[in-house]
């Protein structure tokens, strides 16, 4: 007698659904979560709250006007998602920018590391309950702001970037700023990294909390700060050496810790050498010319042929697919894949057997920027399918 | 564990005057370039639509210049570009693809308001009125 039924017998379990609209969480992102008590057994990563068809947007506008709207992908990396774009831009014009525009580059994207890394730091603080510290670090945060608004001219979007180097110079007056500005913060960061590893309520919730193994993180894709806390030497600024990289001199932050309080202080120790990277480019800028092209003399044209680029976004690597196809202004493809990406989907396994309370720390410990990832469905427009690519193979990056 | 002195900067806190800026009331400080909003010149402007095209907010509108203002003569078709500030992304590239810098630049950053906030006015003031006899 064959089977006719099966009857589900439920697992006296509490699911609790945090977010994606939730106090504790700054992410528009969902988490099913399915616990025994207060123990966590199995979370559920819900995504695709936050897609705004960012790379169609890209396919119906020209190629110059992309370097603005890939910029505001993510408010908080725009630096490093208009840099990737625009060598990508770069490799299929085959032109390149002259030494100062591409420290200039690296000082922009340093900065923006240097407060996006102090930002989950904060966030982290409060989300432990220590706020006096929230309210510390981001006051100190501002200061890096200034610095970027003096480089750039935008506290946030820079808008920096453009093919062929960058869209302002700076001068001595200002080179002094900004280095006032680094030597100020490095004390603090300094302070800082040492609250993180000396006080009790941090070191209490963050030790031991959301472990992966080394194993884990190259299994499971891992990159950025995540990858380098459990103890992988992923970076793609030491492995590409793109723009000025190659002249800067910096070390690739490891811990082998591989739990949340390890990630945390991935990114002061990466703050620190930041700021020194920060301080070297002010100190040996090179003055082999003007590093602000004139956009109006920058080619119209396109030729056919593609681009894949890659950055070290302050999340983990950042990857640009360009393809033009010398037929029109407008790229006829633009794909986006960000770090927390890899991140996010497969992090489902670090909550298990924690408490509910440290689900959000193990979420923040991640530093996840939803608005980065949100792109998942491909729709054939002619053939009218809509084809869903699975999150496995998206998430892999390629690799089988 | 040894403890942080973080308890000290709390208590140097609580003497000292608060961080925030009390917006509204005092302005918050900006650098002289930083990017605010941006209006055209329109006794430079030629009305040839490049940043209109350009602008990837969708921001900027050729609009006709009012009959009573006098237009220069390299501006044929009367047209000005008029940027609706609360689409704007402030990223200047009207600024920079110009072909005869009719752009003027500010630090300006204040453009909260209840009715919609346009260039218009700020580029037609550049521009004489006809005189009528």
């Amino acid at each position: 007698m064959g089977i006719t039924k099966v009857v589900e017998i439920p697992v006296v379990t509490t699911e609790v659904p945090i977010g994606p609209q939730h106090p504790a969480l700054h992410e528009p992102i969902m988490l099913k979560v399915y616990a025994d008590g207060e123990e966590v057994v199995k979370v559920e990563v819900n995504t695709g709250y936050n897609h705004r068809g960012i790379e169609k947007l890209c396919e119906k506008n020209t190629f110059y006007r992309d370097i603005f709207i890939v910029s505001r992908v993510c408010g908080i990396c725009n630096a490093v998602h208009a840099n990737c774009y625009v060598r990508a831009l770069e490799q299929i014009l085959d032109v390149t920018p002259n030494r100062r525009a591409k420290f200039l580059r690296v000082l922009s994207m340093e900065l923006e590391r240097i407060h996006s890394h102090m930002l989950i730091n904060a966030v982290m603080a409060e989300i432990v309950g220590f706020e006096t510290l929230f309210m510390q670090i981001m006051l100190d945060r501002e200061r890096v702001m200034k610095a970027k608004e003096i480089l750039t001219g935008n506290r946030v979007s820079a808008d920096y970037m453009m093919v062929s180097g960058v869209r302002r110079d700076i001068d001595e007056v200002k080179r002094d700023k900004i280095k006032e500005i680094l030597l100020k913060l490095k004390s603090k960061i300094e302070y800082y990294k040492k609250v993180f590893e000396e006080d009790e309520t941090l070191v209490k919730r963050l030790v031991d909390v959301g472990r992966v193994k080394y194993e884990d993180a190259t299994s499971h894709s891992f990159v950025g700060p995540l990858a380098r806390a459990s103890g992988v030497r992923i970076d793609s600024r030491a492995s590409d050496k793109y723009d000025a990289y190659d002249e800067i001199p910096f070390n690739v932050i490891t811990r082998t810790e591989g739990d949340s309080w390890a990630r945390m202080m991935v990114r002061w120790d990466e703050i620190l050498e930041s700021i020194e990277m920060g301080i070297y480019i002010l100190n040996n800028l090179p003055s082999d010319g003007n590093p602000v092209p004139d956009e109006r003399r920058l080619p119209r044209r396109f030729p056919p042929g593609e681009a894949y680029t890659r950055v070290e976004a302050q999340r983990g690597e950042l990857t640009y697919y360009v393809m033009s196809d010398g037929k029109t202004q407008n790229p006829y493809r633009v794909k986006i894949r960000t770090p927390s990406f890899n991140n996010i989907v497969n992090s489902a396994f670090m909550y298990v057997k924690h408490t509910l309370a440290d689900v959000p720390v193990i979420l923040t410990s991640i530093d996840p920027c939803i608005s980065c990832m949100e792109r998942v469905t491909l729709i054939d427009l002619e053939k009218g399918v809509r084809q869903r690519i699975p999150l496995k193979q998206l998430s892999s990056g390629g690799r089988k | 564990m040894r403890r942080p002195k973080l308890i000290e900067v709390i208590f140097r806190n609580l003497v000292t005057k608060p961080s925030t800026v009390q917006y509204p009331r005092e302005k918050t400080e900006v650098e002289p370039d930083s990017r605010g909003i941006q209006y055209a010149d329109l006794s430079k402007c030629t009305g040839c639509s490049l940043c209109s095209i350009e602008c990837p907010a969708d921001a900027i509108k050729m609009t006709l210049i009012p009959q009573e203002y006098e237009v220069p003569k390299t501006n044929p078709r009367r047209l000005f570009p008029l940027i609706n500030y609360g689409k704007c992304v402030y990223c200047y590239r009207c600024v920079k693809i110009c072909p005869v810098n009719a752009y003027i630049v500010t630090n300006k950053y204040d453009i909260a308001s209840s009715t919609r906030y346009t260039s218009e006015n700020l580029s037609l003031a550049t521009l004489k009125k006809v005189v009528s006899s």
